[in-house]
């Protein structure tokens, strides 16, 4: 007898990094001692800059105080990954879900985490693909769409995707996203020909792909005001 | 993957080799397993799939052939300084593999007396050699009866059935 799959969604509007970071901290470590189930955070960030662990930050392309001059900020953390910008219009997702409980590793969980975005695009006409060897993320053509940095601790997950609706591209301008030289970035905006619905939907959407993905059986949701 | 995965044991048990074929130390016998992940005798295994070749003094930790296949082409290897303390079932260090960061946790206690330096510019030895060049850490068990809590190797195998069936 399978038992049915709950996933908790956080939906939690704009919130500063290192908030964001304190309650997956807190979330994985509740997650860690069966204290709740799966939780997947869905958020957006004010213009931020992040570093993975191998803290690549000869990818930075301006010194910090320029940072703080345009009004961003910058975080060094423990995820995979090289340096990217996260920022409104941006859909950000943060599973904070048990890997081992369903046995998934860490490449298997990356790659439904592309699949994640790689269907949600579909939907609007947007033909991406997965990153090919030392790529990972979601691409269409040259461009990148969507970034994935993520940290498996005793088989729980934290940090998760980034998804580009619309963006300010010039954003990335300031660094070597994912440290990948003479690679473009867009947003589905940019890419879509159809009208887009708000950002709310696309967000939305791409929480249920994710969902159908990782095979939950309900979706039980808990927007900014009742998440303590 | 379990096409490929098979393939590779395949070509380990007939001593064939190729670019992701797993490269066995000839001291250690192997066992092959149903779910043809390459499980060796004589090492114990914690439930995170580390394994810990047990000899006198000193005890070696690394990541199964089950762990290093499931995370992918490892880029980046953290481990501790020697003379560092490490906790059974706790973190000791982390591997970096398709933008996932995964702590690796350790099996005993004690102290580390020797850490896999080569690791550092050849990150990718934990994938061609888990079980021989990919060691991570050297330790000096504090409590070799921590060892008694570990699998064996058939338990390990059924163990790694049971999780790949879970999805």
């Amino acid at each position: 007898m399978r038992i049915p799959r709950k996933l908790e969604v956080w939906r939690m509007g704009t919130m500063n990094y290192l908030n964001a970071l304190k309650l997956q901290e807190k979330l994985a470590s509740d997650r860690k001692a069966c204290k709740i189930s799966d939780t997947l955070l869905s958020l957006q960030h004010p213009p931020t800059y992040t570093l993975g662990k191998r803290r690549t930050d000869h990818n930075l392309l301006v010194s910090e105080d320029e940072l703080k001059t345009m009004g961003a900020e910058l975080h060094y953390t423990q995820r995979g990954g090289d340096i990217t910008y996260h920022g409104p219009s941006q859909a950000i997702l943060y599973p904070i879900i048990s890997l081992r409980d369903i046995g998934l590793g860490a490449r298997n969980y990356v790659e439904k985490l592309e699949l994640t975005m790689i269907n949600l695009a579909s939907t609007y006409g947007v033909q991406a693909r997965p990153g090919r060897k030392c790529e990972t993320g979601v691409w269409v053509g040259e461009r990148k769409i969507g970034a994935i940095g993520v940290r498996i601790s005793s088989g729980i997950s934290s940090h998760g995707l980034a998804f580009n609706i619309n963006p300010d591209l010039n954003y990335f301008k300031h660094i070597v996203p994912c440290g990948l030289a003479d690679k473009e970035v867009t947003s589905l905006t940019r890419e879509a020909n159809a009208e887009l619905p708000t950002e709310e939907v696309i967000e939305e959407q791409l929480i249920a792909s994710f969902a159908q993905l990782l095979n939950y059986d309900n979706i039980e949701w808990k927007d900014n005001a009742s998440a303590s | 993957m379990a096409l490929r995965v098979w393939a590779s044991s395949a070509a380990n048990a007939l001593k064939l080799s190729s670019a992701s074929t797993t490269h066995l130390s000839p001291a250690a016998p192997l066992s092959l397993s149903r779910c043809f992940s390459t499980v060796l005798d004589g090492l114990k295994y914690a439930s995170s799939h580390e394994w810990v070749k047990h000899e006198g003094s000193v005890a070696t930790i690394g990541i199964t052939e089950h762990a290093q296949d499931h995370l992918g082409e490892v880029v980046f290897v953290e481990l501790p300084e020697p003379g560092a303390a490490v906790t059974q079932a706790s973190g000791f260090g982390a591997v970096e593999s398709v933008k996932a960061t995964s702590d690796v946790n350790s099996p005993i206690s004690g102290e580390v007396i020797e850490v896999n330096t080569k690791l550092t510019e050849t990150p990718g030895l934990i994938n061609s050699g888990p079980y021989a060049d990919g060691w991570m850490i050297k330790v000096k068990p504090s409590n070799p009866s921590e060892l008694d809590s570990l699998m064996g190797p058939k338990e390990y195998t059924k163990f790694c059935e049971e999780e790949d069936a879970a999805h």
